[in-house]
């Protein structure tokens, strides 16, 4: 049942997923082609030398677009169910409901990763060959709180469309609001590392947030 | 699961309020206290502050509430408004029996910033060597960065990123033969073009002896730095002042503020009292005749009057500047540049 409830996602969400892979690596693939040029212009001891003297990571065009693939992915998977009122027959299958929603989650989650991972992987590869691996681990290191987030938002829409009345939803999309500008707090490239543990622990408890919305449209409450 | 599930609603919530309540009262509501601009006067021998009053109109006065006119002000702190008496064609010849220059008024004159967020952050840990005798009036910035591993340091070749062997084992070698145990525990330098003159940098080994390392020549100049009985270097903080009198400032373990001499690398401990670099923030303006310290010391700013001679107390002040902020939440702080939770 598990891997039917996959298959349905994949049907759902499988065509933005290609583009939200697409959009991933071709928006890293352009700051390392713009890191590329810089290097051929003024060579690579110049990007070695504003790195070390101001600090910069070079892929700061990169902090929202993770964000905003995880917002997508949810609306894409979550909204049209909720818009069709189709969702119920999610709930009439011979599974338990929390189970059913978890893998839906699963998925969406699985699906991110899926799409943010070729991305740094691409970045690691070029950067490994321009920069020490103080630098370039610097510059990933950077990037993760950003993909967190990416991963946070997708957990807070789903927990957000899943949710049946519009009132509530006003006061979970505020908190949802101040949750994700936790993931953009940074003074300073590499600021999360200590802190990256349980951000990520705390990110992907959110799906737990789904779970009452769930029991909300289960109860009947609506507008 | 869906008693788990409101449990961590709630857990949010309580931590949504605890973060954004008190910070949006401390943002809206508390005005931020400072004490006023204040500089040790040679001439008068106290302190000399410059505040605006309740009519935001600048008051000059010094610790002991008298006036001054702006002129007079100027007067009272040779050494900071040096130009502008110049200007004014009222430069002294002498200021406290001393015969001066404007040259060497300029000359002595620093000032230096010791943030606790710029120790409190993430490092990463290569940096430039300059070349310190290039022969050149302007200095250069090298094309290779270095790091410091646990058997010696390693320079890299920026253009290549490839390791310089040659190089590498050079200055490790030289190291090595001056007593320096791999790893470094502390560095400090101060790796731009935009200064008069390089002193490469100073550096505590593994067993926190103190070294000085440059690059003359394109050749390693290592020198063990001896220090006093008793003293435990914790921080050290290059100067490369245009005086060239200090090579470095540090603190020991028990707070201490010691200065290196450039020449002789004579160690002498300050009479400042204690100091936590990672805690506090400093301010020091030091001239010709003395230092001006500030140490925010959090609820309170103190400022010490030193002697720029033999670096004893000459006066201290401390303003009261109550925080009254509320203590919430906070995931960043003033004095460092981590993001993670703190109460």
């Amino acid at each position: 049942m598990i891997k039917a409830i996959f298959y349905k996602e994949w049907i759902k969400t499988g065509g933005y997923g290609l583009l939200a892979l697409l959009l991933s690596t071709g928006f890293a693939g352009y700051a390392m082609l713009r890191m590329a040029r810089v290097c051929s212009l003024k060579g690579a001891d110049h990007l070695w030398i504003v790195m070390l003297q101001r600090d910069a990571i070079f892929v700061d065009l990169l902090q929202f677009v993770p964000l905003f693939i995880g917002l997508g992915l949810a609306v894409v998977q979550f909204a049209p169910e909720m818009y069709r009122k189709s969702f119920k027959l999610t709930l009439h299958l011979p599974l338990r409901a929390d189970r059913a929603v978890a893998a839906m989650l699963a998925y969406g989650v699985a699906t991110l990763a899926a799409v943010f991972l070729p991305a740094l992987a691409a970045m690691g590869g070029y950067l490994q060959s321009i920069l020490a691996p103080e630098l370039w681990q610097h510059i990933l290191w950077s990037t993760l709180p950003w993909y967190l987030a990416g991963i946070a938002a997708y957990l807070l829409t789903a927990w957000i469309a899943l949710e049946p009345t519009w009132g509530r939803r006003l006061i979970d999309g505020a908190m949802a609001l101040l949750l994700l500008r936790l993931y953009f707090l940074a003074p300073a490239p590499e600021a999360y590392n200590g802190f990256l543990p349980l951000l990520t622990a705390v990110t992907l408890c959110y799906g737990l947030l789904a779970m009452l919305s769930l029991t909300r449209f289960r109860d009947g409450r609506q507008d | 699961m869906w008693k788990t599930s409101k449990l961590f609603f709630w857990a949010l919530a309580a931590l949504l309020v605890l973060w954004q309540i008190p910070s949006c009262y401390n943002f809206f509501a508390v005005k931020p206290a400072d004490a006023p601009f204040t500089l040790y006067s040679p001439v008068i021998g106290d302190f000399a502050m410059l505040r605006f009053d309740e009519e935001k109109r600048m008051r000059y006065t010094d610790a002991s509430g008298r006036e001054y006119t702006k002129e007079q002000f100027d007067s009272i702190l040779p050494a900071f408004y040096c130009r502008q008496l110049v200007a004014d064609g009222r430069f002294p010849d002498s200021i406290c029996g001393r015969a001066v220059t404007l040259r060497q008024i300029q000359k002595a004159n620093f000032n230096l910033r010791l943030s606790p967020s710029n120790l409190n952050a993430p490092q990463v840990g290569l940096q430039q060597l300059l070349e310190s005798m290039s022969g050149r009036v302007d200095l250069t910035l090298p094309d290779d960065v270095f790091r410091i591993t646990d058997t010696g340091i390693e320079f890299v070749r920026m253009e290549t990123n490839q390791i310089d062997e040659e190089k590498s084992a050079r200055f490790t070698e030289a190291m090595k033969r001056k007593g320096f145990h791999f790893p470094a525990c502390r560095i400090s330098g101060n790796p731009t073009a935009r200064k008069e003159y390089d002193e490469g940098y100073v550096m505590l080994d593994a067993a926190r002896r103190l070294f000085h390392v440059k690059q003359t020549v394109g050749r390693p100049y290592v020198r063990a730095i001896e220090l006093p009985e008793g003293l435990v270097p914790e921080y050290l903080f290059i100067t490369e002042f245009p005086s060239r009198r200090w090579l470095c400032f540090l603190t020991d373990t028990g707070g201490g503020f010691w200065v290196v001499e450039r020449d002789s690398y004579a160690v002498v401990r300050t009479e400042l009292p204690s100091f936590d670099p990672r805690e506090e923030s400093m301010l020091i303006f030091g001239n010709l005749f003395d230092w001006t310290v500030k140490v925010d010391r959090g609820g309170e700013k103190c400022f010490y009057a030193l002697s720029a001679e033999d670096y004893t107390l000459l006066d201290s002040l401390t303003i009261p500047t109550p925080d009254r902020s509320w203590r919430g939440l906070r995931f960043t702080s003033p004095k460092d540049k981590f993001v993670k939770p703190r109460f």
